[in-house]
């Protein structure tokens, strides 16, 4: 059991990190979006290109936050049913539900990676190429795959023990 | 399978799977995928889950919903919540149940800063509760006017439940935003009404108040809310003269009570992250459900349920009031097991179609649909809000808090009669707006 443990251990650690680069981004987007507004209203012109790095910045603030969120179970889902199932139910509704939700978020980060690597857009004004922040769609889609293992895994070990 | 018959069979999957425990943004993308497999092809389904993920977190709008949380998070950090509660303490304190008032006053006046609705029960829980339990308030008072007073948050602007109506029903977050602010200051004076009743009913509820404060002791207590009340009228003001749009009002809003917390020298590494983590926990999970809500009304859209049972309901032969009932039955139903930004997500593909083919205003019945999101956060069995204050008070069993937040429950559904009755009080200031 010891060294799951220190995968899962691993795992959460490289999850969280990931979702810290991601949380920072949300003050200079915070003040770049002030900036803007107090240049538009006393100078009467825009910063260029702000909308866009604003974009850009919230696609990684969340892509990055997914499966760190899953880790703290932040991903709304009504425990109201499954919490009153017999013990020995729960787990395989458990393990069912993870693995239909695993099955999709793989489409998601298979997919994500085909449309990312073949998009050639640049943004308007400043031309930053938008395919590297596509893939953080595969990115966070396997990370949150990986989150997800934490739970079937935790799942499967109780219906084992029991 | 009919288009429509697939459509029904989707939306019975949807709710099976969310009862089984399925993460419900992870229920919709399946759902929504499989559906447009079904009916149109794999082909044309595999990407679009992919693709709408990228264009839901990549949308300039919703950065406002990071930075609404975000102010909640620095306004706490700032010290706001004591100030504001001592303040209204200083106000209320001679009222029967003086401190209950008191904290639905601060709890309005929190709300009027912070986008969250349980981020603002929580901050007053650790404040109010201990000074209500001092002064021998009973549990089910003091409890119950905390979860209440947390609803707040969901109503008074700034609010991510307007943000994510504006999103699904592509109407003007800024008019939603100021059509939330008569309606949130109406619901927050019926709270305060109903702590001073209940208790001129049974003085025993709170037997005891502290001792009155001189007016000038008073007056300089305001000094404690003058942070809030400018934030407010930056951001909200700003908004309603159309100087900035809702995202440039709050990441003017968050800028601000950073600085203020910055220079109360109170903003600690711990405090920052903590308010960081926050605001990009709820972000993830808002904008993970929309997405999910997104692929999955692709699918609804193309088993056309949505336009038929807008159709049929408008060929009805009854009063759309008969309607509106229903609608409010089903959401009073639904807000017992499912939470806020979920059932709106759930309900607007289908519900939003019906409304606007009965004629009612778009707008007004955002504020509708708040109130009821609102309602779903205290009534039992998974009352969001009165789980928060059971974690704050321990010595509280959870029944107590229900019973004590079900004559709130009660005045949400007199103040959306009040509202559905007289729209005016909705629809009065944006309707008067500049900009949009």
């Amino acid at each position: 059991m010891g060294y799951l443990s220190k995968i899962k251990k691993g795992i959460q650690r490289v999850t969280f990190y990931v979702c810290v680069v991601g949380m920072l981004l949300l003050v200079p987007m915070m003040l770049l979006t002030t900036g803007d507004a107090i240049v538009r209203a006393t100078l009467a012109r825009t910063i260029a290109g702000a909308v866009e790095i604003s974009e850009y910045m919230l696609a990684v603030f969340i892509l990055l936050g997914l499966a760190y969120t899953q880790q703290v179970k932040g991903h709304v889902r009504v425990s109201f049913l499954i919490s009153r199932l017999p013990p020995r139910v729960q787990p395989v509704v458990e393990i069912i539900t993870i693995l239909l939700s695993l099955f999709i978020i793989f489409i998601v980060v298979w997919q994500g990676w085909v449309v990312g690597i073949h998009e050639t857009t640049v943004s308007d004004m400043l031309r930053i190429p938008q395919s590297p922040f596509k893939l953080l769609v595969a990115v966070g889609g396997f990370l949150l795959c990986l989150e997800l293992l934490i739970d079937l895994a935790a799942s499967t070990g109780k219906l084992v023990r029991r | 399978m009919s288009p429509i018959i697939a459509g029904v069979v989707g939306t019975g999957v949807v709710f099976l799977l969310l009862f089984l425990g399925m993460p419900i943004a992870c229920a919709l993308l399946l759902v929504g995928f499989l559906g447009l497999s079904y009916l149109a092809s794999m082909g044309a389904a595999l990407p679009v889950a992919a693709s709408t993920l990228y264009h839901v977190a990549a949308h300039y709008p919703y950065t406002v919903i990071p930075l609404f949380i975000v102010m909640g998070g620095f306004a706490t950090s700032a010290g706001l919540t004591k100030e504001l509660y001592q303040t209204f303490d200083k106000w209320f304190r001679k009222l029967p149940g003086g401190l209950g008032a008191a904290t639905i006053g601060a709890c309005a006046g929190f709300a009027a800063v912070s986008g969250s609705s349980v981020a603002t029960a929580a901050a007053m829980g650790t404040i109010a509760l201990p000074e209500m339990k001092r002064f021998k308030y009973s549990p089910r008072l003091a409890t119950g006017s905390i979860a209440a007073g947390g609803t707040l948050g969901f109503l008074i602007p700034p609010s991510i439940g307007f943000v994510v109506y504006g999103m699904l029903t592509e109407q003007s977050i800024g008019k939603l935003l100021i059509a939330g602010m008569f309606p949130g200051i109406t619901l927050a004076a019926a709270y305060i009404a109903i702590v001073i009743f209940q208790v001129k009913l049974n003085p025993s509820l709170a037997p005891t108040s502290p001792e009155a404060v001189s007016w000038k002791e008073r007056l300089l207590a305001l000094r404690g809310i003058w942070e809030t009340l400018v934030v407010f009228i930056l951001v909200m003001g700003g908004i309603y003269l159309g100087w900035f749009t809702p995202t440039e009002a709050g990441a003017i809003g968050a800028t601000t009570l950073f600085l203020v917390a910055l220079v109360k020298r109170k903003l600690t590494l711990h405090n920052l992250f903590a308010s960081l983590q926050e605001a990009i926990r709820v972000s993830v999970m808002v904008l993970f459900l929309v997405a999910g809500a997104t692929v999955f009304s692709y699918f609804l859209a193309l088993s056309t349920i949505p336009t038929q049972v807008a159709t049929w309901v408008a060929g009805l032969e009854v009063s759309r009031y008969v309607i509106l009932i229903l609608i409010l039955a089903i959401y009073i139903f639904l807000g017992c097991f499912i939470d806020a930004i979920s059932m709106m997500v759930l309900t607007l593909p289908v519900i939003y179609p019906v409304i606007l083919s009965l004629g009612f205003d778009p707008i007004w019945f955002g504020v509708i649909a708040v109130l009821m999101m609102e309602a779903g956060l205290i009534t039992p069995p998974m009352g969001l809000n009165v789980y928060t204050i059971a974690g704050v008070a321990k010595d509280t069993p959870v029944e107590e808090i229900f019973r004590g937040a079900l004559p709130f429950l009660i005045s949400i559904v007199v103040i959306v009669a009040i509202i559905t009755a007289l729209p005016q009080i909705a629809l009065f200031l944006p309707g008067r707006m500049l900009g949009g």
